[in-house]
């Protein structure tokens, strides 16, 4: 049945889906996250780059960020399809917002392996 | 025979008459909070940057953060972000099938709007 959902002939509920799984990645990274910096307690700059320089760490904070992505580009739209009617405009805030996000993650990424 | 106007069926649009319920009110505010956050992404990512890139822009980032302005721009972004978590938390179960009836759904909302309230509070405490 869920299966079934997830085919190529109701697109909408892989959408619905990726919002959800994207929700629940961020979620249990910002636990995680808060959960290290309760335990470690980092106190300067020293600290703060000893718990993000890890490269396990920062694959996972490069999925928060890719999920950070995924999960703001379906928000966006939905918000888009609600209260913009004029399609020409929406598909060119559409454009703009998704060319945003790519830079955005592009720029996370650069962040994340210059650590 | 003669069908009424259009023009005069009685309209209810006093906008001081109308109130939303609290589901509503939850969910509206999930909604406004996402675009907030969305915006403020790119201030997100800088501060994120600075924080990492050298001891520096680590020290000026954090001097920035100590300004009282910038302090209460951080609690009012806190709000946002507690409750688009709570409210999130809240879909999250429903989409399992928890709380679904309109009662609970009711209980729910107004929990989310007390963490919502003691989150805040919390930070507001902690970075003050």
């Amino acid at each position: 049945m869920l299966i079934e959902l997830l085919t190529k002939k109701y697109p909408g509920m892989r959408l619905w889906l990726a919002q959800r799984l994207s929700a629940v990645a961020m979620a249990v990274y910002l636990i995680a996250f808060a959960l290290m910096v309760a335990l470690t307690q980092p106190a300067g700059y020293q600290d703060w780059l000893e718990l993000m320089s890890p490269w396990w760490w920062r694959v996972f904070t490069l999925l928060f960020f890719i999920s950070l992505v995924m999960h703001a580009w379906l928000g966006v739209r939905d918000v888009f399809k609600d209260y913009i009617f004029n399609l020409g405009l929406r598909a060119v805030l559409q454009v703009l917002v998704d060319v945003l996000l790519i830079i955005y993650l592009g720029w996370a990424g650069v962040i994340l392996w210059s650590i | 025979m003669q069908t009424p106007s259009p023009r005069k069926r009685p309209k209810n649009l006093n906008l001081f008459t109308i109130r939303l319920p609290v589901n509503a009110i939850i969910s509206i505010m999930h909604r406004m909070s996402g675009m907030v956050l969305f915006l403020v992404l790119p201030l997100l990512i800088l501060a994120f940057g600075m924080s990492v890139q050298s001891e520096s822009s680590y020290l000026e980032m954090a001097a920035m953060l100590r300004h009282w302005l910038v302090k209460l721009l951080l609690i009012a972004l806190s709000g946002a972000f507690f409750h688009h978590f709570y409210a999130g938390l809240r879909h999250l179960a429903m989409d399992v099938h928890w709380m679904t009836s309109l009662q609970k759904a009711r209980l729910s909302s107004r929990l989310v709007l007390c963490l919502d309230v003691l989150s805040v509070t919390i930070f507001a405490y902690a970075i003050w």
